[in-house]
């Protein structure tokens, strides 16, 4: 009887184990399936201003302000690619150096302290922009200039200038049409290099742009359709010039409202400027993408999935902490007692050597091959006289 | 049994291993960050940064073999391996914006070009010095986001006499300049994006120490501000048996008080840096702030807060009065910070300045778009010396200098022979202009250098974006010695950090001095001309073409114009108006059956003389149509 209620007792413990233990492995398969949603395991953005000159300021502004919105949501800088055309910031037009507002009454200073600018001035040319997407970069690019994206790798890819139906004008001096950036795209999906695109473009006639994609897992978000101008914000007296776009200035207003653990989707993106304020009409392609723009969180895009483990701990650097440094020749791999001569600075002003070493310089050279012709040549002529 | 024992052991050596290696780490080095503040007469002040890593790694003359640098601490890794990589030796970039003027602020701690200027001597076992050189360029480029990437053959070159190695080098080495590389971009722009990636560089970074300084804001808000990295090998003590490598992270200002405060002088920390400093950096050995109060005997101010010591120092005619700030013994905890605040009485008087003994400008001369002119004045302004100096000038191939015109005199007309000339002619698309010359300026007088060039026309697509703007030709270079140290603002030394400058003695003072840019307009084309040309081409065809077209493919038929005037002005009206009179005619005269007989031709040609216009009458298709009838 007793071993009975003893089996009983060890059976009951038995499944509530069992009951906690499942529901435990539900809870970590939930964490878990939840970091596997959305399918992405890490985030880029290419950002691109394509406009020169002063005029253009609200271009520059543009991008930065999605520069500032994407770095502040977690995409650090060796991810991004920010490409701008021209420098404002610094420009002696700017009555304020190093400084970008996108807002007359300087309220958010995009340029901000930490920019990073992968390719400017004469670098953002179609070229270097297909080149950076595709891949096919000379060896000799530095790792700050490439993107380096894998197929679990979502991409924001942000272009603003001066546009038209089917084209984008870059710095005045050459265009890019829509036909080409489609193939690029096909390009990185052939070649593995993301796992879903979110293009967005803030230019006249914007959505002509999308128009040509077919590769999959793209979305298209063009802040005007074909045959509206993109219109511009508002002009700052200082500046002389309109300083943001509409459509990028409420997108940044927008933004600034999402933060890195947000819920927004992209539903939320696509209705952020609406006619009345933009005077334009923003249009959306997602027929391309396979999930529901309506489960997709903006910061898939926008923010970033990192791995970050948080450490209590406490580090305090000592002055002169140089106990665990070697010196001299107790260090490994120096050659002890092997240079023992003295060294030298060199001589700042050694014109008296230089000028010796160019007075002795009349020397003729004689290359091989004209000493065997002329001989040769003397040779026949002497045999010619002689017989 | 018998297998614990092989297992013990390794683990035992394991250990050891472990242990050795843990405690032999890394080589020493120390890390040194020092402040120079000084009040110019014409009312700017000079904020000088100097952060100095010291590292006992001995890698100059390695004897064969790659040298390798591993285990960093407080170097930087990413420029030390781009300069294990590329196998430099010696190394030094500045990005400038911004002319220092010599004749109001003397002679800068490091001269620097405005814009981008790079020169680096590589290690002589290195074989292909221009791959090296190409490597180095886009690695810096990635680095420091800079387009120093545009660095290639066409503005680089090897000056033989002008840049000598500042670092350790060995005899040969030093007179074989075929592994220096010297390049400039003077379009290049400076902004916080070049800031940032070089004050990530410093062991500390902005969080502590003097680099906390840095706001962009400010930092770029100025008159002259140069960023430069200076990477060379050094004694490693007086004995100088071994080297050591030396990284100068430099950071030089020139802000503007006067101009802003309406000629009030007053300049602080808290004003222009935006923030204080707050305590040394931890890594530092040496953390110091230098204020320059030698002028406080003649236009006075005081200085806030107590300096921890004032040196003074005197030599070769180099006088001054420094008010030490120790980072490591101030009272941060009583003071809440330190904020160096400079109070002038009275506004500045911009009364006349004493220029510097020997200074240089230089402009472009001439007009036209085909030929112009350079010419150089340097000013030797003491009163007996005379000075030997070395002038380097660079100019791109599309500036095609003429070497005859070369002409060296003073402006009282006395021909300067010089001692020297070298000159490398440039190639098209290949290789830039070097002019180096060494002549003796006359004490007290101006010499002019003067040359002309030519503009070459460009090819449509090497045309920037904004080929109006103009094209760059980069600053002279002036290299000479001096024996007085009385114009420099820091005489210069070849140990480490501003206080072997400032404190330690020498007898020799090699400066370098550079000029202005100069900005040319080379023969550009009209750009919008190939629009304009098809907008134009397609009109003129358009009209003659159509004209043409008309006129040999419309058959003109002969009218009977006694009918067709009846009704005088209004049929005249209507003639001219009425379309709609030809077509109603056309209509009732048309019959049903008689239409299909019509030659399509004929009411097609009726229709287009009615559409465009013409007031040709034609017979009626009824007539032709039995005319027709008749041919056949």
């Amino acid at each position: 009887m007793a071993a009975h209620s003893g089996r009983n007792w060890a059976g009951l413990m038995f499944l509530c184990l069992l009951f906690v233990s499942v529901a435990a492995s539900s809870n970590v398969e939930d964490q878990v399936g939840g970091f596997f949603k959305s399918g992405h395991t890490n985030n880029w953005a290419v950002l691109v201003c394509t406009s020169r000159f002063w005029f253009n300021y609200r271009h520059i502004a543009n991008t930065l302000s999605v520069y500032r919105s994407v770095k502040r949501l977690g995409i650090p800088d060796s991810q991004i690619i920010l490409m701008l055309a021209d420098d404002m910031a610094c420009n002696p037009r700017n009555p304020r150096p190093a400084t970008v507002f996108n807002n007359a009454n300087q309220h958010i200073n995009v340029y901000g302290d930490n920019v990073e600018v992968d390719y400017r001035g004469y670098e953002v040319t179609v070229e270097n922009f297909i080149r950076v997407l595709t891949g096919r970069l000379p060896p000799s690019t530095p790792r700050s200039k490439r993107l380096l994206t894998d197929d679990r790798s979502n991409v924001l890819v942000y272009m603003t200038g001066h546009g038209g139906e089917g084209f984008l004008k870059f710095q005045d001096a050459e265009e890019i049409s829509n036909v080409e950036l489609a193939d690029a795209f096909q390009q990185m999906w052939q070649k593995n290099r993301y796992h879903e695109i979110l293009f967005m473009i803030d230019t006249c006639q914007a959505v002509s742009m999308y128009h040509k994609f077919y590769s999959p897992n793209v979305i298209g978000i063009g802040s005007a359709q074909v045959g509206e101008d993109s219109l511009s914000h508002h002009v700052d007296p200082s500046i002389g010039v309109y300083i943001i776009d509409r459509y990028t200035y409420y997108l940044l207003e927008f933004l600034e409202t999402v933060t890195p653990d947000s819920k927004k989707t992209l539903a939320d993106l696509f209705r952020v400027c609406p006619k009345r304020v933009c005077v334009s009409t923003p249009g959306v392609r997602t027929d391309l993408f396979t999930r529901d723009p309506n489960t997709v969180l903006i910061t898939d895009f926008f923010g970033s999935v990192r791995n970050v483990e948080i450490t209590t701990e406490t580090i305090t650097l000592k002055r002169n902490d140089t106990a665990q440094l070697c010196s001299g020749s107790s260090c490994p791999g120096s050659r002890r007692g092997k240079r023992r001569k003295k060294l030298a600075y060199a001589n700042q002003f050694p014109v008296e050597a230089a000028y010796e070493e160019e007075v002795t310089k009349p020397q003729w050279h004689f290359p091989m091959y004209f000493v065997a012709a002329l001989s040769v040549f003397f040779i026949t002529v002497v045999s010619a006289f002689r017989i | 049994m018998a297998e614990r024992g092989p297992t013990l052991l390794f683990s035992v050596f394991f250990c050891l291993l472990c242990y050795v290696f843990h405690t032999v780490a890394s080589t020493k080095d120390e890390y040194s960050e020092e402040l120079l503040i000084i009040p110019f007469r014409s009312g700017q002040v000079y904020s000088h940064f100097e952060f100095t890593t010291l590292w006992d790694v001995d890698f100059a003359q390695g004897g064969g073999g790659r040298y390798k640098l591993q285990h960093f601490r407080l170097f930087p890794r990413a420029l030390g391996q781009v300069m294990t990589e590329y196998r430099v030796q010696e190394m030094h970039l500045t990005l400038t914006q911004g002319m220092w003027q010599q004749d109001k602020w003397g002679y800068p701690v490091t001269s620097a070009a405005p814009g981008a200027e790079l020169w680096a001597w590589f290690q002589q076992e290195v074989d292909d010095v221009d791959q090296a050189w190409f490597g180095l360029t886009n690695a810096l480029s990635g680095l420091f986001c800079a387009s120093l990437n545009f660095i290639d053959s066409t503005s680089t070159a090897t000056p033989h006499l002008s840049f000598r190695p500042q670092g350790l080098a060995e005899g040969l080495f030093s007179t074989k300049p075929s592994h220096l590389q010297y390049a400039t971009l003077p379009r290049e722009n400076v902004c916080t994006e070049n800031l940032t990636p070089w004050k990530k560089l410093l062991p500390c970074s902005t969080r502590t120490g003097l680099a906390a300084l840095f706001h962009a804001g400010q930092l770029y808000n100025t008159q002259y501000s140069s960023l430069g990295v200076h990477l060379r090998p050094v004694c490693r003590n007086d004995s100088c048996r071994d080297a050591s490598l030396e990284l100068r992270q430099v950071l030089s200002t020139v802000a503007d008080p006067p101009a802003t405060l309406n000629g009030k002088q007053d300049w602080s920390m808290k004003r222009y840096f935006s923030r204080s400093l707050s305590g040394p950096c931890p890594m530092a050995v040496t953390s110091r702030v230098y204020v320059d109060v030698t002028t406080n005997q003649t236009s006075s101010f005081t200085l806030k807060p107590e300096p921890t010591e004032l040196k003074l120092t005197n030599y070769q005619g180099y006088n001054r009065k420094l008010a030490v700030y120790d980072l490591w013994s101030f009272p941060f905890h009583k003071e809440h910070g330190l904020n160096v605040d400079m109070k002038w009485k009275k506004e500045v008087s911009y009364k006349e300045l004493f220029p510097p003994r020997l200074y240089v400008h230089r402009f472009v001369t001439g007009y036209g778009q085909e030929h112009g002119g350079i010419m150089s004045l340097l000013y030797n302004r003491h009163p007996y010396l005379e000075q030997q100096i070395i002038y380097m000038e660079l100019l791109p191939w599309f500036t095609r200098m003429y070497l005859h015109t070369l002409k060296v005199e003073t402006t009282e007309g006395n021909l300067v022979q010089p001692l020297l000339t070298r000159y490398t002619p440039g190639r098209d698309r290949q290789n830039p202009y070097l002019l180096e010359i060494v002549l003796t300026l006359p004490p007290d007088s101006t010499t002019r250098i003067s040359f002309s060039f030519e503009r070459a026309f460009l090819k449509w697509t090497e045309y920037p974006p904004d080929a109006n703007h103009g094209f760059y030709i980069s600053s002279a270079v002036l290299t000479t010695i001096l024996r007085q140290a009385d114009n420099f603002t820091v005489p210069p030394h070849m140990g480490s950090g501003l206080q072997s400058g400032l404190f330690h003695s020498s007898t020799e003072f090699p400066l370098r001095l550079h000029t202005e840019t100069l900005l040319i307009s080379l023969p550009t084309p009209d750009f919008s001309m190939p629009y304009n040309v098809i907008c134009l081409t397609c009109t003129v065809i358009a009209i003659a073409f159509g004209s043409l077209h008309n006129l040999t493919t419309r058959r003109f038929q002969y009218t009977d114009l006694k009918k067709a005037n009846s009704g005088g002005m209004r049929a005249w009206l209507a003639q001219l108006f009425g379309r709609g009179k030809h077509a109603t005619s056309e209509d009732k005269l048309r019959e049903p059956g008689k239409e299909s007989e019509d030659p399509g031709e004929e009411s097609e040609t009726s229709e287009e003389n009615d559409y465009i216009g013409e007031q040709r009458e034609l017979v009626t298709p009824r007539v032709r149509a039995e005319s027709d009838k008749k041919d056949r």
